[in-house]
């Protein structure tokens, strides 16, 4: 094994975004640190703005079609690392642009705040870009570390210290299973880049160690049985970073369970769908039918997640392009959905002080648009047409019904009736119930803008998903070379990976 | 023009609910206006869209079809036949009118009628899906507005489900008792309906997938999947049965019934009219569609299914309704057991009965339109829907009472009605193949006359309580509009039922011919001019007879 580290002009143009990710960061430290007298809220947009420029750069190279690989495959930019960068992007201007009231309830690093959140996402685009095991470990604790603050930021808060310790025992104890199983991977095979592990012959080893790192990933997403931080630390959390934690990180993992699933393991497919399956199974029916006994909604919309999860992971299941393509398309559906209804639940709080649900009474007297808005979000995560959730659902059932998951798919529709539930009775607050005190709520205008971005894209790409499908089919053309495995190479069904 | 028909039924009332989102609810009129033109516009084009279809061609008219999504095959097809046009046009006719009913809203109206359109439209929309997905699509959007509208404005069922027969024995509906627990709030009413809805929505999405999987053509176009998939053995009773079951339960077939007349109790006046009038159309459409042209072998099969649990429906919600003392809940068993005719109707596979059986869903439609609209008059008026605490209203509200009788003679199925012809057709037709089931339809509308003539004594005549002598009479035109309406169209298709026979007929012969596979459609005895005809009154009508060519 040979690295390569002289770098062209042409390979550091893969790298752009993230270099000028890294330098602006830089600059709004120094700026933050430097201007005695400048705001949080100026903070905030000097690094939306540099977000943004990113995001614009990466829609330039998907335009123009620009990949490659950097560093010994370590660093891939392919249209997969594109699309998930958009996506992580996208949630990371959200997040801070829902970031701008809540900040004020911090005592102090108010400016290090937007730092740590853009930090995280910058991790988490090295992260959609790793293409071998070495990197995958590097940029997932690098994406995890900011987090780690980021959930205890409130110090004084008791419920975001446990929230924080939590999730940070727990995402140690998933980074030693990682390094565990990757050491374990590399063993076997001598490889660490993804593609070139795709023939190796299945032995014990490798087999506890891709389960290692399945489990490590799973920590990320919040499947079961993996879920365990999940609820007290979105609870604890400050709620902006609760939104956070709740589409990003599982965005970026998602992108390595597909690269490891069907890049690493395609000839293994028969052996890992079970898995997968028990793993969606299991996520979509825990987490639905706890999250109806949720009285706070953070819990609640943890619970769903959980649920929501379940759901993608069918589409992994199924294992095939169109599997691929409807996560990719289900998360950007979920991602708007899911921070939309986060931006709504920042403006209660910040008018009620209150998470819990009953406090949503009457929310429809109070502020008609923002109990639309709410309506509309948890219905579209229910999957109820014309919104996005439903095509994405849709979706997800039509890729896993070609591979003739029926018990999959059974599954899956029980538990959409389960979730009408518990997200209607959030919706019999807000509307049939009378309110509390009917004092109208006002929203401030950035939070505005976030929930304006849900709306939008939960009703256009509920009417009109052409170009989203589109894009997500684009973005995975990569896996059409690597899936449909031959018979020939299909392990014996008994010891699936021999001995 | 013309060719966009079907987008304007469809999208006009989705226009209105746009606009009203921007219109504040301090300005009434404007509301109001709104709501009430986005109807206009839709009825108008559906009364175009059912006076230009023509029976003679037959097959979808109008269609229309807009590429949606290459990878999954869906376009969104419109197109009505026979069988879809008087649906479409019950609809917009039943929005119009619900529109006017409930005028009077005072709370929240700008929401009411946002919701009210979207239920209408989604609803239409079934009617004109050629697209699986689509019909899924329009079929789960009906839900939610549901649960809105019964949870807004309507009003709890209190002790009303509580019946009790005249020796004091409690009486509990039964596969409802099961769900019920004592619940009798709103809430719990439309939470119900909800999760009923949803359940059996994706029992028939399963369906829908099995058939997309297992046709292979990567199409959801129902055109397409009637030409070229075919399904047959296990796989197609599974899918059946699926796609039976998964959308018989909001016609609603007995022992799925339950959800159905608690949410009429629940709901306000316009949104049981159109719940009773078309929503629950929904499901014979939605079996008639899918099963009846996808499965024909299979439905030949097993509609005898049909034909067993119709009679319970029937005869069990006559028995319900009469011993009911709320008068919504009345109308609302009335209804299920009414539905039970149409599967009767559907289940005989006969020219002359599906064909009643889709004119027993218009006729339907206006009955219990009226019934509701004026059950929520009287409730409007006097707070109650308590049946033995009201009664002499008729001298308070003339024009209220007689219209009530008029839609109760309707309901029943008096000559001069069209559902006079609805019923006479089911009978007619399916008494070759059921005697026994038609014995019971028949012993059914003694029943039906038996209820309805209860709950008129008891509403309008015999002593009036004092506490009653404020009430009010329908006086204006607002008020009188949507009685007026769905009165004239009963009737004037009772009397003049040709067009709406022969645009029935023309969806009907085909689907027929396709699932008994009788070849020569005009050699039929059903429907040469002197085969079952002289029974069937209407039939004779020289136009109505239309030659199909069966593929």
């Amino acid at each position: 094994m040979t690295f390569s580290l002289t770098l062209s002009a042409s390979d550091l143009l893969l790298l752009l975004p993230e270099l000028f990710l890294t330098a602006w960061l830089c600059v709004v430290l120094i700026v933050d640190f430097s201007f005695k007298r400048i705001v949080q809220e100026q903070v905030a947009y000097l690094t939306v703005l540099g977000l943004t420029i990113t995001l614009a750069c990466l829609a330039w190279f998907d335009i123009t079609g620009i990949t490659g690989t950097l560093f010994g495959k370590m660093f891939v930019l392919d249209r997969l690392a594109i699309f998930f960068k958009v996506m992580i992007l996208l949630a990371t201007i959200l997040v801070v642009l829902l970031s701008i009231d809540y900040v004020h309830r911090f005592s102090f690093f108010r400016g290090e705040y937007y730092f740590l959140v853009a930090m995280s996402a910058l991790g988490m685009m090295f992260m959609v870009s790793a293409n071998d095991l070495l990197s995958l470990f590097v940029t997932l604790e690098f994406a995890t570390f900011g987090f780690y603050v980021l959930v205890s930021y409130l110090r004084d808060d008791m419920a975001s210290n446990e929230a924080g310790l939590k999730f940070f025992i727990l995402g140690v104890f998933a980074a030693g299973l990682l390094a565990y199983g990757i050491s374990l991977v590399f063993g076997e095979t001598g490889k660490l880049v993804f593609s070139e592990m795709s023939g190796a012959a299945p032995t014990t080893g490798l087999v506890i160690g891709f389960l290692l790192i399945f489990a490590a990933l799973g920590f990320k997403i919040g499947a079961v049985p993996f879920h365990s931080w999940i609820p007290d630390t979105y609870q604890g959390a400050p709620t902006p970073v609760t939104a956070f934690l709740s589409i990003a990180p599982k965005v970026a993992a998602f992108a390595i369970l597909l690269r490891l699933f069907l890049v690493a393991l395609a000839t293994f497919k028969p052996a890992w769908a079970l898995l997968i399956v028990a793993a969606s199974i299991l996520s979509m029916t825990y987490g639905n039918i706890v999250a109806i006994s949720q009285r706070n909604i953070k819990r609640l919309l943890a619970y769903s997640g959980i649920a929501q999860i379940g759901n993608v992971l069918i589409g992994l299941a199924a294992g095939t392009k169109m599997g691929t393509d409807s996560i990719l398309f289900y998360l950007l559906t979920y991602l708007f959905a899911n921070l939309g209804a986060f931006a709504v639940i920042m403006a209660i709080s910040n008018a009620v002080g209150s998470d819990e649900i009953e406090d949503y009474s009457g929310l429809n007297r109070r502020s008609p648009f923002l109990a639309f808005a709410m309506l509309l979000f948890l219905l579209s995560l229910a999957g109820v047409p014309p919104l996005a959730g439903f095509i994405g659902k849709l979706y997800i059932f039509v890729a896993a019904i070609k591979e003739g998951l029926y018990t999959l798919i059974t599954v899956g529709l029980i538990n959409i009736v389960i979730s009408m539930y518990y997200y209607l009775i959030v919706v019999k607050r807000m509307y049939i119930s009378e309110p509390l005190d009917s004092s109208p709520i006002k929203t401030t205008g950035p939070l505005r803008a976030v929930i304006y971005v849900g709306l939008a894209g939960t009703l256009v790409i509920g009417i009109y998903p052409q170009p989203f499908l589109d894009w997500a089919v684009a973005a995975t053309l990569m896996f059409s070379n690597f899936v449909a495995p031959s018979a020939s190479i299909i392990p014996p069904p008994v010891t699936p990976f021999g001995g | 023009m013309a060719e966009y028909t079907l987008l304007i039924i469809l999208f006009a009332p989705f226009a209105g609910a746009l606009a009203l989102i921007f219109v504040s609810n301090r300005q009434l009129s404007l509301v109001r206006g709104i709501a009430a033109g986005s109807a206009f516009v839709s009825l108008i084009a559906s009364i175009y869209l059912f006076y230009s279809y023509d029976p003679l061609k037959g097959g979808f008219q109008f269609i229309q079809r807009i590429e949606w999504s290459r990878q999954l095959g869906i376009s969104l097809h419109l197109g009505v036949d026979g069988i879809g046009t008087p649906l479409v046009l019950a609809s917009s006719i039943l929005l119009f009118a619900g529109i006017f009913v409930s005028w009077h809203i005072k709370d929240r109206i700008k929401e009411f009628y946002i919701w009210i359109l979207i239920l209408a439209a989604a609803t239409i929309g079934v009617f004109m899906s050629l697209d699986l997905f689509f019909l899924y699509f329009f079929y789960e959007m009906s839900v939610i507005p549901m649960y809105l509208l019964l949870g807004m404005w309507g009003s709890h069922t209190k002790k009303y489900l509580e019946m009790t027969d005249p020796e004091g024995l409690k009486q509990r509906d039964s596969v409802g008792f099961i769900f019920n627990f004592g619940a009798n709030s709103k809430e719990y009413a439309a939470m119900k309906l909800v999760l009923f809805l949803s359940a059996f929505a994706v029992v028939a999405l399963m369906g829908i997938l099995l058939i997309y999987k297992f046709s292979g053509l990567n199409t959801f176009d129902i055109l397409v999947l009637r030409e070229q998939a075919h399904f047959s053995g296990p796989l197609a009773t599974v899918i059946w049965l699926l796609i039976f079951f998964g959308f018989a339960s909001i016609a609603p077939i007995w022992p799925l019934h339950s959800w159905s007349p608690v949410g009429h109790a629940a709901a306000p006046a316009a949104t049981s009219m159109l719940h009773a009038g078309v929503l629950m159309k929904l499901g014979h459409f939605s079996i008639i569609r899918v099963a009846f042209e996808l499965l024909p072998e299979t439905t030949r099969e097993f509609m005898p299914i049909a034909a067993v649990l119709c009679i319970f429906s029937i005869i069990y919600g006559g028995l319900v309704a009469y011993y009911a003392k709320d008068t919504k809940y009345v109308i609302g068993y009335s209804s299920s057991s009414h539905m039970g005719y149409v599967f009767l109707g559907m289940a005989a596979l006969d020219y002359i009965s599906l064909s009643g059986a889709v004119i027993y869903m218009f006729a339907h439609a206006m009955a219990t339109g009226m019934l509701f609209a004026m059950a929520g008059w009287v409730y409007d008026q006097t707070h109650t829907r308590d049946i033995p605490s009201l009664g002499g209203l008729s001298n308070r509200m003339p024009f209220i009472s007689a219209a009530f009788v008029i839609a109760c003679m309707a309901s029943i199925g008096m000559p001069g009605t069209v559902n006079f012809i609805a019923e006479v057709m089911i009978i007619v037709g399916s008494w070759n193949k059921y005697p026994f089931q038609v014995v019971v339809a028949v012993l059914g509308i003694v029943l039906t006359m038996a209820y309805l003539f209860k709950m008129m004594r008891g509403l309008f005549y015999g002593s009036m309580a004092e506490k009653y002598s404020h009430s009010h009479d329908a006086v204006t035109v607002i008020d009188r509009l949507p009685l007026l309406i769905m009165i004239t169209v009963s009737i004037s298709f009772g009397i003049f039922p040709g067009h709406l026979y022969s645009v029935v007929r023309s969806g009907v012969d085909p689907l027929i011919a396709r699932i008994t596979k009788v070849v020569p459609i005009a050699e039929h005895p059903m429907n040469s001019p002197h085969g079952a005809s002289p029974a069937v009154p209407l039939a004779t009508s020289r136009e109505a007879i239309v030659k199909v060519t069966p593929r």
